[in-house]
Parts: structure tokens; sequence; C-alpha cells
């Protein structure tokens, strides 16, 4: 019978990454979630773009100009970058609970030798960077296995480790543009200038390369030796396009931008609510639950409407039938009439915004959110971890890692290096837990920013 | 060659889209899959689009695309007798995935804790819109609900109109891979000597984790005190989705470590001396912007989407082209790479359709074996339970 003090899946699986922006992190948070000790290997001789939010130093004043037009990207918190930006950055904080760092510059002799000695004690090994660095570091892993067979290395590069655009550089949002995807989300009568940015593709790899490594290791189990996965961000993400593409490959249809449409249901779009920039999804595929939604909204009319008899005629007719039901559900207070509706069977779904999210009734009763405390940042609460396993209670365990907060019990603990050995590479400036003050631009900002608090 | 699943038996109690890519994605690695359909099919043979747009459950592009790799047998669990076999299904698994109701699999007296009792290596994963527990348990939900509630979905699109959901069934299959990630974890625990569990997964609190600007902005809300809000079309100068010659790019030029390269590249080398040329995009002057975006648009209209992104490369900017499904198919790239498994169908034919996600040096994917007929595997998966003499009557009453 099973028991409620099971361990996590991942717990003794020990992982190294040398992973940028978003879905090389990604992938390591969910395997930290369960368990497993992620060591992240970051340089501060150099900043990673995009990473920790280190490259720009804004001022207080410029963050909160951008968090108040509700751009959050470089989110601090209270608006203040602080004196170290890059421990305080929210879409770093958003990934990296769970994780340990170290300080190691792969590209520097004293760091390879480092990352050398640490692969020989890593199960797994996650990267995702543009292939040409991890050929031009001569961390490849036909170098790496003779070190380790036993390691597993995955490798996820936007476009893959080899054809024509093997080296192109993107994110996740101009990955989604070569996949298909930017194009089939926009607006049915607009243009993709309109359709904005997003970061679907990073989402899709984050559990996807996490199955890929724990496959790998389910399979080390029975063989004895590790293996290379190689995973671009572009094709861990074209299986969720697979009916598009085959309407084009059995049809010869190219698809057309879909916005809120569905196939064959109708209505299917999000409605207007009271207030301003308040919307409801609805998705109507059934007679009878078309029949419940104008019962709720007080519009026999639609149901007599000899258009809207069948699913056929509403998908036919759903522009009209649209335009019927935006001038009723503005009336509507936007929770009203979602539960309203869910009480009459009708499948709704308010839009929330992440303020109203982060008060889901349902996510708090599943204790979904959780509190961590950053040592200089304070008390947050944070989303938690996406999946319940019955017997098997988790919650975060430990706030983002400032960089190289764990450098001393890495090198000296667990890679070996001695007392003297570790002092002379923190000497030397390769070890440490800060960039130097040189990488930092923050000369320009006084001059530009006459505004600034600081 | 060995397969990454090998011996891995799976049980898919599950249709439409999140279920079914999870069991695909243990199928096309090697495990064997048993896909119990009820009597009329999978949810997914009814939608489409269907090849030649005639409607037929066995040409669904939906379910072709979803059901690589699978046996499918027909079952009828409103029965007690289907229930029964399905009992004996399950016992023979080591993992289960099932999207039925919350609490159905244990009114049939089929709960986790009664199935592991002799089974503890068992992992049964249970796949719903809102989860086992909770206010909203028996709350419907479907792809673009749930994308509203859980999702970006506020974020998409333009201020200056509604907001749009994502593209086709994303959070289903993100929901999918969710769900295999976390069987395969409880595998990995029972290979090292621990047991199997009962995995809860709610494609609302999938969507909830989604690193997709959720959580992100989740937490810049919590450090802010700001909500994320869409933005207007080309609201960021020279970055973003902007016209080509053929088509539309998205490339990153404006405000980037890049951008003075790409002056030159552009021809605009004088703007460099610009005083606001080194700085954020946020805080470039009116006039600068203006000039900036105007020349970059200029340069941009004058190319083909792949000879801008290529260009632009070659400097180091962040971007791609924002292509359709027509330029995806036969582009260069993925086809040098034979990303596409052809894949021939006994009543949809030849076509070709996304390959593989992973590519695994030592444990290669095996070659694609179309989705299966309804009920195609009957005879032979009942046979080996040793059913083989009730078929006749299990069919005519309707059970499979």
């Amino acid at each position: 019978m099973a028991n409620d003090t099971n361990p996590l899946p991942l717990a003794g699986v020990r992982i190294a990454e040398i992973t940028v922006v978003w879905a090389g992190p990604h992938v390591t948070q969910v395997l930290a979630e369960w368990g497993a000790d992620v060591i992240r290997v970051e340089p501060i001789t150099h900043i990673q773009p995009y990473s920790r939010g280190g490259e720009r130093v804004q001022t207080r004043e410029v963050a909160r100009r951008s968090a108040e037009s509700g751009v959050l990207v470089g989110a601090y918190p209270d608006n203040d970058p602080g004196e170290d930006p890059w421990n305080r950055n929210a879409p770093f904080n958003a990934h990296s609970r769970n994780k340990r760092s170290m300080a190691c510059d792969i590209m520097l002799p004293e760091g390879k030798e480092a990352f050398f000695r640490l692969v020989e004690k890593v199960d797994v090994l996650i990267e995702n960077n543009v292939p040409i660095t991890i050929e031009r570091a001569g961390i490849t892993y036909d170098v790496l296995k003779e070190i380790n067979p036993r390691l597993i290395m995955l490798r996820m590069p936007a476009y893959g480790l080899a054809g024509p655009y093997k080296n192109y550089r993107g994110f996740g949002t101009h990955v989604e543009g070569m996949i298909g995807h930017h194009w089939l989300r926009g607006y049915p009568d607009g243009s993709p200038d309109e359709t904005g940015e997003a970061f679907t593709a990073d989402a899709v790899a984050g559990v996807m390369g996490a199955f890929g490594v724990t496959s790998a290791l389910l399979k080390r189990e029975e063989t004895g030796v590790g293996q290379q996965i190689e995973m671009p961000l572009a094709e861990s993400f074209l299986p969720a396009l697979g009916e598009w593409i085959l309407d084009y490959t059995m049809n010869g249809r190219v698809a057309q931008p879909q916005g809120n449409l569905h196939r064959t249901h109708a209505p299917h779009s999000v409605y207007p609510t009271q207030g301003a920039d308040q919307w409801i999804a609805i998705d109507i595929a059934t007679d009878e639950e078309f029949r419940a939604l104008c019962d709720v909204l007080g519009t026999p009319q639609l149901v007599a409407d000899e258009r809207f008899q069948t699913a056929v005629g509403r998908k036919q007719h759903e522009k009209a039938l649209d335009e019927a039901l935006y001038a009723v559900t503005r009336d509507w207070v936007n929770d009203d009439l979602f539960h309203r509706l869910q009480a009459a069977g009708v499948t709704a779904g308010s839009v929330h915004d992440e303020a109203v999210f982060m008060q889901s009734p349902q996510l708090l009763e599943r204790g979904f959110f959780e509190e961590l405390t950053i040592e200089g940042i304070g008390t947050h609460t944070y989303p938690g971890i996406m999946t319940k396993w019955e017997h098997t209670p988790n919650h975060l365990r430990t706030p983002p890692p400032k960089i190289g907060e764990h450098n001393e019990e890495i090198y000296i603990d667990l890679l070996g290096y001695s007392r003297e050995e570790y002092d002379s590479l923190v000497e030397r400036g390769l070890v440490g837990t800060t960039y130097s003050e040189t990488l930092v631009p923050r000369t320009w900002l006084p001059a530009t920013e006459p505004t600034s608090e600081r | 060659m060995a397969q990454l699943f090998d011996g891995l038996k799976v049980l898919e109690l599950a249709g439409h889209v999140a279920g079914p890519f999870a069991g695909k994605l243990f199928a096309d690695y090697g495990a064997d899959v048993i896909k119990v359909e009820p009597p009329e099919g999978d949810r997914s043979r009814h939608e489409g689009p269907y090849k030649d747009d005639i409607p037929d459950p066995e040409t669904s592009a939906l379910f072709l695309h979803l059901n690589t790799n699978k046996k499918s047998i027909t079952l009828d669990v409103n029965t007690e007798e289907g229930r029964g076999i399905l009992r004996r299904l399950i016992d023979q698994s080591d993992i289960v995935v099932e999207d039925f109701r919350p609490g159905q699999m244990a009114d049939w007296g089929l709960s986790y804790d009664e199935l592991a009792k002799d089974h503890p290596d068992l992992v049964l994963a249970s796949i719903t819109p809102f989860g086992q527990t909770g206010p909203w348990r028996d709350y419907r939900g479907s792809e673009i609900t749930l994308q509203a509630l859980g999702g970006p979905l506020h974020l998409n699109g333009s201020s200056l109109r509604e907001p749009l959901k994502s593209g086709g069934y994303v959070a289903q299959y993100h929901c999918g891979v969710a769900v295999a990630y976390a069987c395969v974890a409880a595998r990995f625990r029972v290979a090292m000597g621990g047991k199997g569990d009962h995995i809860d997964q709610a494609i609302y609190e999938a969507q909830a984790g989604f690193r997709d600007r959720r959580t992100v902005y989740a937490t810049g809300y919590q450090y802010t005190g700001y909500v994320a809000k869409r933005q207007p079309p080309g609201s960021r100068i020279a970055m973003g989705p902007r016209p080509t010659a053929d088509g539309y790019v998205n490339i990153y030029a404006g405000g980037t470590k890049h951008f003075l390269p790409a002056l030159d590249l552009i021809g605009r080398g004088d703007l460099k001396e610009h005083e606001d040329a080194e700085k954020p995009l946020q805080l470039y002057s009116e006039d600068f912007a203006a000039e900036v975006e105007g020349s970059w648009m200029a340069w941009l209209i004058q190319r083909d989407k792949r000879e801008a992104v290529a260009e632009t490369q070659q400097i180091g900017l962040l971007g791609g082209a924002i292509f359709t499904t027509e330029d995806l198919i036969t582009d260069e790239h993925y086809r040098s790479r034979g990303v596409w498994d052809q894949v021939t169908h006994p009543k949809a034919g030849t076509y070709e359709g996304p390959g593989r996600p992973l590519i695994m040096s030592e444990t290669p994917r095996q070659a694609p074996r179309h989705a299966p007929l309804l009920g195609e595997h009957n005879t032979e998966v009942y046979g080996a339970l040793g059913l083989a003499d009730d078929l006749e009557r299990l069919r005519s009453q309707g059970v499979i």
C-alpha cells in the first residue's frame, strides 16, 4: 500500500547546467523540483545576456516606468535593481529555485578544468547554447563521455546540431516564428505584427527536456551507459502543430491565422464583460451547451434563430453570433458570469491576468503558490509545482541561488579543490560572488537619467 | 538497436490531445502502448481536418498525428464486463494514463490505492481540466478556457484589440508532455527500488506553471505590484514583427548589444554617432526613434524574409522569419535534418508529419507505424488475455 513518505523521484541525481535565457533553465527547474541536485555553472568573467538580467542595469525610474506600462520581462523587487540586479531579476528567480550556483567560466583554462572535474561527478549535463559555443569550448559529448561514460548530455540549440540554421540565434519567440506558430496564432483579420510575442516553445521545451533526460536516466539503469539527447527548441515544439502540418501534407492547405477560432466549435472566442480589458472565454460544442449558454445570458432569441440551430449553422454564422453575444456579455460582471456558466454546464473561463490568477480559489486550495524568502529581497509568493503526486508531497525547497553562492561547497567538498587552490581562483577573479565592476555598464546611466532616485 | 522504452507497457485510457500525446511520446520511442477507445472511437477521430476534407474517423489528421505506433482496442467501460476486462489490462501495465472525470475511476472501484494493492509499481496518471480536488474540480475546461484562466492568454495580441489564445491545442500538448515526464520520473523511482504513484495533472495547473510568461510575470507582479499588459503593434523600435518583401520577420535590433553593427548593416552608420544610439530603446528620443524605425522598415521591405534573417544573423542579431506551414514544410533546413516522417496509412494514404522531438544517440526512435484503425488490435490484445473465444459475444453485446 502506498504511503505518504515516498522520496522525490530524482533524489540522488546530480545535474550540471550551462544554460542561458529561458528554455534551458526551465528544463532544470522542473528536474530540480522533483529532487535533482542542479548546479548552475555560470561565469562571473562575462555576463550572459538575458539570463540573470545583469547586462543592462536600469535605474529605478526606468524599471518602474517599464512595469507601469505592463512590460515586466525584467522586473525587480520594488522596481529596484539594487547593487546586484542579477540576483533580483524576476525571470531568473521564477525558474532557479532549488538550484545551486557555481562561478566557472568554461572558456578559460581554469574554468574548463573545474568543469571537467564536475563532469565526472554528475549524471546529467544540460546546455542550450549556440552549437558553435560548445564546439569552441571543446566540450562536445564525444569529449565528455571519455571522462564520464555514464553522462547524459542534453543539448538544446534553437535549430539543431546540423543544418543550415545550426548557428542561428534566437529566443522562443523567434523559434515560434520559424516553425509556424506565430503565424497560426494571429488575428484571422490582422497581421503578424499585431500578434505580440510569445515564448510558448520555451514552456514546452522545459517539460520535453525533462522527459528526455529522465527517460535516459531510466534507460541507463538498464544499460549502464549515458547518451546524448539532441533537442532543438524548434523540433521540441513541432509535434504541437501536428494537425496543421498534416493538413498541408495530406490536403495541400496552408493554415491561416486562427486567433480564437476552433475548427468546429462556435461560439468559441473571448467575450467582453464589465470593466476595462475584461474578457471571458466561452467554448460551445453541442446544442445542449448552446441552450444552456443562452439560458444564462437570457437570450432565447438566439436559440430560436434559424442560423444557430446546429453546430454547423453556428460555425457558419459565427461572426453574427459573436456580435450578438458581445452585446450581451458586456453587461455582466466577469467572475459572476464565469461561475453561473459553469453551474449551467457551459465550458467557460475568465481571462485572468497575473493578479487575479494569483487569487484563484482553485489554485489556493490546491496549494499551488508557495512562499520563498530571498536574502536582500524578502518574502514573496511564487508559482509552485505544476504537477501533483498523490503520495509524494512536494514543495519548493531552497530560494534561487545568488551568483556563485555555492562556490565553496562545490569546489572544495564536491570537486576536491584544496583551500589554497580555491583561494587562488578567487584571488585571480575567476571565482567569486559578483561580476567584475568593469563588466557592468552603469556609467551611461546618471547622465541620461536625471530623474533617477539612486 | 535498443529503443528507449523497450518492454515498457502503457495503457492509454484517454482521448483528444493531452493523454494521447503522452502516449505518443512513449509509443514513438518503443513502448508497447495500448489505446483503449470507446466503441465510437477517440474524440479526435471526429474532429479533422480529414483527408480530402471527407469526414471519416480513420482519416482525421488530429488522430493520425497523435496515435502513431499505438495499438487500438475498443472497450465500453460503462459495462460491468468491460470494466472487468479493463482491470485486467491495468494490472498488466506499468503506466496507465486516464482522463475520466475526477473520481470516476474510484467510483468504479479502480482507485489508485485499490489498483496498487498488489501492484505497488503502478504509475497512474489522471488528467483533468482542474485536478482531482478543489472547488473547481467538476468545472468544465477546454483549450481556450484553460489558456484564459491559467496561461498567458491575456497577453497575446494587441492592446488595441481582444486577447488571443495560443495556437492549436498547445496547452493540452504541453500538459501531455508534463504527464509523460511525471510518469517516467515515477518509473525511475521504481527502477531505483521505490514505489509508483498516482499523478494528478490538471491542465489548468500545467498552464499555471507555464514558463511562457505566466510564471515570469506572476513573479514580476509579486515584485512590482504591476501586471503585464498587451502592447500596441510596433511599440519597440526596430524590434519585433515587421513586414518584408514576401512576408514577415521578428528580429531584435533596437536597444540590443548588436544595434550599432545593425545600423551599419542597414546603411545608417551615421546614426551610430547619435547620443541615443547606445541607450536602451525605451530611452530613444522621438526623433531618433523615427529615424531608426523608418530606416529599419525600409531595409526589411526590400528583402525576402529568409534573406533578412540570414543577413542579420551574420552580425549576431536574434531573430527569425514568420513562417506559414508551407514555408516550414518546404524549408531546406528542416528537410535536410530529416524532421519529417513519411507515414503510409491504409485509408489516408502517404503523408508527412512531424517526427522526433528528441534525437537519442544510443536509443534511436523506431520507424513510425501509422495510427491504428479503430479496434485494429482487438483480436491480438484480447486474444493475449485469453478472450479469443469470447470476441464474437463481446462484440455482439457491445462490450468491444
